[in-house]
């Protein structure tokens, strides 16, 4: 039955070949314009967004004063949390940004400094 | 993971305490990976957030900070990684996830009137969690 129909369809559709060849390669080559070399494109997060992302999630840990978070702080010496607190604070950023950040490199992050400057230099961070 | 794990060897003792406080973070590390694996499994978005979970399993290790002896905490590992893979393997059940590390210490009926007030420890426990 259906394929009956189908066959009856087809019969009568035509398709105007030039026509949508035209209409492919316009639009193939506007896209290629906007669009980079890469599929991923240059979609690098600008700076503000990753001080702003980072002290998002900093804020949101319960033991942490939101009041006192700013782009300096330490985790351990100003925000008073110990180094578990330190590494639950940076998976908390890995998943925000969907990295998965080696263990030696996390070991060495302590402050929202260095937390922003890791994230901002990661080329996968997103 | 977990199965890359099971197939691991149980590995020496920790030498020091340095070497064990470094095995504890990398233990927490990877348990916090499989947060989202756990979530889906156990169907929990609706009951708790990745962020919640990750508080219970540091106040789980919190919980024994105190400990120094580097044998003590290899073997508190070895159970953490044993529970870890148990969960990551579906080997329990929603209510036991919920229970144990959702609702957690809070106890499931958050009875707060005066009733009970002269109640021996022993029954307050009781009645608080089978989790502990």
């Amino acid at each position: 039955m259906a394929s009956a129909l189908r066959a009856a369809v087809l019969r009568y559709i035509r398709v105007p070949v030039a026509q949508t060849l035209a209409l492919n390669g316009s639009k193939l080559s506007l896209f290629n314009t906007v669009r980079s070399m890469s599929a991923h494109g240059d979609d690098h997060l600008d700076k503000e967004e990753v001080i702003e992302r980072v002290l998002d999630v900093v804020k949101c840990f319960p033991k942490v004063d939101p009041s006192k978070v700013t782009p300096d702080v330490h985790f351990q010496k100003d925000l008073g949390l110990d180094s578990l607190d330190n590494v639950e604070i940076v998976m908390a950023l890995e998943e925000e940004f969907k990295l998965e950040i080696p263990d030696k490199e996390a070991d060495k992050i302590d402050s929202c400094h260095l937390a922003i400057e890791y994230i901002y230099s990661h080329p996968m961070a997103g | 993971m977990s199965f890359t794990l099971r197939s691991v060897k149980v590995p020496p003792n920790s030498v020091s305490l340095q070497e064990a406080r470094s095995r504890t973070f990398d233990f927490f590390r990877s348990a916090c990976r499989s947060i989202p694996s756990v979530m889906e499994i156990y169907n929990l978005h609706d009951v708790a957030t990745p962020s919640q979970l990750r508080s219970t399993i540091a106040s789980e290790i919190r919980k024994n900070a105190h400990i120094t002896n580097p044998k003590v905490i290899d073997m508190l590992l070895f159970k953490a990684m044993e529970e870890l893979n148990n969960i990551v393997e579906h080997a329990k059940q929603r209510h036991h996830i919920i229970g144990q590390y959702v609702i957690g210490r809070g106890g499931l009926v958050q009875d707060l009137g005066t009733k009970d007030q002269g109640i021996s420890n022993f029954l307050k426990n009781f009645y608080d969690s089978n989790y502990f």
